[in-house]
């Protein structure tokens, strides 16, 4: 026999408080009724939760039922009536309350709704759960006005000043009135310095014409707040791209030294170090710098690495003067310790080889003397003259790493013979230095490099070593034409799909021309040397190619087509890794 | 013509296409092909992915139990040489001969061949927000290239499960307390956001709380292994899909979930007749410990408690007789080492008696890996979080298994999806 809804809801009902379990009736009636709210049946759903009402008058998920069905069915004012039943039985219950709050703003009854908030707040005098209830019904109904009257009426009868202080600032702000939310943050800041990250959440998307009256109720209020206020103006001055006023508006408020200062700087420095602007770093600079002022006397290491970092973001910021500065009280302090002496000396003479002033960090690299290790003075002298090699003075950069027989100066040796084109040499000092000298990346770049002239039988080859040079500077628009002259002169078997490939790879980096140079390069070299290393190399970055196009399909086409054709490569790890990727099977790193 | 125009023009019917595959050997269908799981396999994961797509194709197949670390024989074809080939999983062709005598090696020793016949269908019980960690056995799925669907508290509720085989839980918090770190992440955007998609849920779906609301979908998961479904959980979902399950009538949520404070006779309360795999269990109720009870022996989130890690060693079970737990322990390993999750391990003491211990560490009062079945269906649970990543700490990167193709521990998970593929057999034990 298949009854209707409505008497199977009855028997439901009959059978469960017969069984008298409440909590089964809760989920039971929760399932059913939510099934046919589902299927739209609302005055189904609506007869199903009354009737679990008749049998429970307080419960909560029938009432909240009742609160999602009868609106669409017209009939909300069904249920005040329902709901001051319950709260009747269950005076206090949070959920019946703030139901029956809900229930009486939903239908334009605020004063009915503020005399149950009134009620139940009387109910329990300190918790702040009915006026909060009654503010974000107004709020969800757009009464924002009305909310934020409750919240000050609640306010001024707690007689707190700084109660609903968030609640506030968040519908001041949402009503237009910046100023009023910066005031209630400064409040809440008073009572949870900790909110400060919300605080600056909020405040940041403030309009750009109602910045400076935030700014100015925040500067200005300082008296009351505390350095607090001024902290939250200087983080918004960071979010809002103005680091030099944020260091200005925080520094009179950390020229003592407490936790709380070094907390604030410190946190101050990580805000401008993420920003990653030139003022940004310097603001970072001009924090760390106060840091290591204040911690000198306390802790002289601590200040001495503090100022290193310092010097670090001076220079990020472009401010060598500055940097110098910090890195130069480093080095003659006599009580720091020896690593950050030799980290300033050595991030000195970087600096100036970044610069371009060779000469001067050859000169300060030797009255370094015995200040850095041998590691040390080897890398810097690395350094020296690949900054010789950047502007073509392979003399000068050969002069510059003098005897040193370390492998790591053999390789450098080594590109220089590459660069001025005497191939013989350059496989002799490049495969001398093997694997050992370097990082990973070194001695990949130096294997791939002996790969390619390997390939080529000719010892002198000026042509490629410009070509190479003006890679290395930097100017590859440059390299591209001269790589293709080169391979154009070289035999099909003797290294020229290899020079192509190198070409390509480098094209690939420069620009929407670039990319249709490196995928016209892919062709050729897949169509003149199929059976060579380089032609599977090539594919794979074709499909690198199409993968920045988003033509996903081809980019499967091509990879699948790789591994098949070339399953031997030594590319084809890369290429399945690449292929999982484009079909989404391993996370995107 | 622009770039983008450009290059795909020239990637799409390029000169690339007239280098024909020559690394495949087709057109040798016909015979059939090994796919060992022993150490000579490239790529043990894909290899189960592999098969799997095969068993959706038609392909006859088996699954060689004990043979050479569970290894699959499958019809050769040129679909599945190119679909292995693309994959990197290891092939071997076997002629008659060579199969006679693998045959013959299987039925002189403690291995045993079981026909797989139908892909199961897989759903994986996911919440529709993006928790800060990942899920081990989706990342597994998507690895190996098994396809599912993910389900959640409405499609559970609703009834969705009968249209799946086969059910993963991704790491839940069954009691309905987001994991207990409610408290030790307050403020944390993502804590938010789980809480507002979950309080949405169980008040879209008619309940008064988020607990009762996962009490009921506990409820429908254990309906539907009882009516042959396949479970496999790992993590936190082990071992509170229980509690919850055992606490339909008792309040073991923290105020902060439930409303109302734990209820200080709930261990007395806690009903062990209606869960999978354990009993006897007592709640942890400091809403700021993110443990749950004491079935997990690791206990990694409560000071004082934790346990440092070990190694777990898996069962031999007979082939011929328990197809069933050596299904679920094929491995080219025996010894896996342990990984932290929130439920790291299971306390024998806390185990049912029916229950199947698939794995454990010797001498330890933990077992990690286990089995059993309900009604018509079975369930595995499997502690910890992330087998490549013992100590897997909230917000850490995913794991990329294209760098850990051979992971025993992520093989036990996918023996687990193969293994309703199985034809099924009256069990001997």
């Amino acid at each position: 026999m298949r009854l209707p809804p409505a008497s199977r809801a009855t028997l439901l009902v009959v059978a469960l408080c017969s069984s008298g379990g409440a909590l089964l009736g809760q989920v039971a009636g929760g399932t059913e009724g939510s099934e046919l709210e589902r299927s739209g049946r609302f005055a189904q759903a609506a007869d199903f939760y009354l009737a679990i009402l008749r049998a429970d008058p307080a419960n909560p998920t029938a009432l909240l039922g009742l609160e999602r069905v009868l609106p669409p069915l017209n009939r909300l004012p069904e249920l005040p009536p329902l709901a001051e039943r319950a709260v009747a039985l269950r005076p206090g219950d949070p959920d019946l309350e703030g139901l029956l709050v809900r229930v009486w703003v939903t239908l334009n009854f605020a004063d009915s709704a503020r005399g149950v908030a009134e009620r139940w707040s009387r109910r329990d005098p300190g918790d702040p759960a009915p006026y909060r209830e009654l503010a974000l019904a107004l709020e969800d109904q757009g009464a924002f006005e009305a909310a934020r009257a409750a919240l000050v009426t609640a306010r001024a009868s707690a007689a707190q000043p700084d109660a609903f202080a968030v609640e506030l600032g968040q519908l001041d702000a949402r009503a237009g009135d910046w100023e009023g939310a910066a005031r209630d943050w400064v409040r809440a800041l008073r009572a949870r310095p900790g909110l400060i990250a919300n605080a600056t959440g909020l405040l940041a998307t403030a309009p750009v014409v109602r910045r400076p009256a935030v700014l100015s109720v925040l500067i200005e209020t300082e008296g009351a707040a505390g350095p607090a206020a001024r902290r939250l103006a200087a983080d918004l001055l960071l979010t809002w791209g103005d680091p030099s006023r944020a260091w200005t508006v925080i520094e009179p408020t950390v020229r003592a030294m407490s936790d709380e200062t070094t907390d604030a700087l410190r946190h101050f420095a990580d805000v401008a170090g993420a920003a990653g602007t030139a003022s940004a770093w310097r603001a970072r600079g001009l924090a760390l710098s106060r840091e290591a002022d204040l911690a000198d006397l306390a802790s002289p290491a601590v200040s001495a690495r503090t100022r290193a970092d310092a010097g670090r973001a001076f220079l990020e910021a472009g401010d060598l003067v500055a940097a110098r500065g910090e890195f130069e009280r480093v080095e003659a302090d006599s009580a720091a310790p020896l690593e950050a002496q030799q980290l300033a000396a050595a991030t000195l003479i970087s600096a100036l080889v970044a610069d371009g002033r060779l000469d001067s960090a050859r000169t300060r690299l030797e009255h370094a003397g015995q200040l850095l290790t041998t590691d040390q003075r080897t890398a810097l002298q690395l350094e020296i003259a690949q900054g010789w090699i950047r502007v073509g003075a392979l003399d000068r950069a050969d002069s510059a790493l003098g005897d040193d027989s370390s492998l790591s100066v053999v390789a450098e040796h080594g590109w220089i013979a590459l660069y001025r084109g005497d191939l013989a040499r350059a496989r002799a000092l490049l495969g001398a230095a093997g694997p050992y000298a370097g990082d990973r990346r070194d001695v990949t770049g130096r294997a791939a490099m002996l790969a390619l002239i390997d390939q080529i039988s000719d010892d002198e080859l000026p042509a490629l070593g410009q070509a190479l040079l003006a890679l290395m500077k930097g100017d590859s628009a440059r390299a591209v034409p001269a790589l293709r002259a080169v391979a154009g002169r070289l035999p099909p078997a003797a290294g020229r799909a290899d020079v192509l490939l190198l070409a390509a790879r480098v094209a690939a980096h420069l620009g929407e021309d670039g990319e249709r140079t490196a995928a016209t390069l892919c062709a050729d070299i897949m169509q003149a040397a199929p059976a060579g290393a380089a032609a599977p190399a090539a594919e794979l970055l074709w499909a690198e190619l199409l993968e920045r196009e988003g033509a996903t399909a081809l980019v499967v086409e091509h990879l699948e087509h790789l591994i098949l054709t070339y399953p031997e490569s030594a590319v084809v790890p890369e290429a399945r890794r690449a292929l999982e990727r484009a079909r989404g099977a391993i996370p995107r790193s | 013509m622009n770039r983008r125009q450009f290059v795909r023009a020239l990637g799409g019917a390029g000169a690339w296409a007239l280098v024909q595959p020559r690394g495949l050997v087709l057109g040798a269908g016909g015979g059939s092909l090994l796919i060992p799981m022993d150490d000579q396999q490239t790529d043990h994961l894909k290899a189960y992915g592999l098969v799997y797509r095969g068993v959706q194709s038609g392909l006859a197949s088996e699954w060689f139990l004990n043979y050479r670390g569970g290894s699959f024989l499958i019809d050769d074809t040129d679909a599945i040489r190119r679909d292995a080939a693309l994959a990197g999983v290891a092939l071997q062709s076997v002629g008659p001969d060579a199969l006679a005598a693998i045959r013959g090696e299987i039925a002189a020793t403690n291995a045993d061949s079981v026909p797989l016949e139908k892909a199961p269908r897989v759903a994986v019980y996911v919440p529709p927000n993006q928790p800060p960690w990942d899920d081990a056995v989706t990342m597994a799925l998507q690895y190996a290239g098994i396809p599912f669907e993910k389900v959640w508290d409405v499609e559970v509720i609703g009834g969705a499960l009968a249209h799946y085989d086969w059910l993963h839980l991704h790491h839940e918090d069954f009691t309905g307390q987001y994991s207990k770190f409610y408290l030790l992440y307050a403020g944390a955007p993502w804590l938010a956001d789980m809480v507002r998609v979950n309080t949405e849920a169980a008040r879209r779906l008619g309940f008064r709380t988020v607990p009762d609301l996962k009490k009921a979908v506990a409820r429908a998961i254990r309906e539907f292994v009882r009516g042959g479904g396949f479970l496999f959980a790992m993590c936190a979902a082990t071992e509170t899909i229980d509690l919850a399950l055992a606490a339909e009538h008792v309040d073991i949520a923290a105020s902060y979930a439930s409303g109302t404070p734990i209820d200080p006779g709930a261990d007395a309360k806690l009903d062990w007749s209606q869960t999978f795999a354990f009993t006897g269990a007592h709640i942890e109720p400091n809403p700021l410990i993110a443990s749950f009870s004491d079935i997990d022996g690791h206990q990694v989130n409560a000071p004082g408690r934790r346990q440092p890690l070990g190694a777990f060693t898996l069962f031999n079970f007979s082939a011929k007789i328990d197809p069933v737990p050596s299904m679920l322990v094929q491995n080219h390993r025996q010894v896996i080492p342990d990984f932290y999750g929130l439920t790291t391990s299971f306390l024998r003491t806390r185990l049912k008696p029916s229950v199947t211990v698939l794995g454990d560490e010797e001498g330890a009062p933990w077992v990690k890996y286990i089995h059993g079945d309900l009604g018509q269906g079975t369930w595995t649970f499997f502690g910890g979080h992330d087998p490549e990543d013992a100590q897997h700490q909230v917000g850490d990167p995913p794991t990329d298994l294209s760098l850990h193709p051979h992971s025993p521990g992520y093989r036990l998970m996918l023996n687990n999806v193969l293994f309703p593929a199985a034809k099924k057999r009256e069990l001997k034990t």
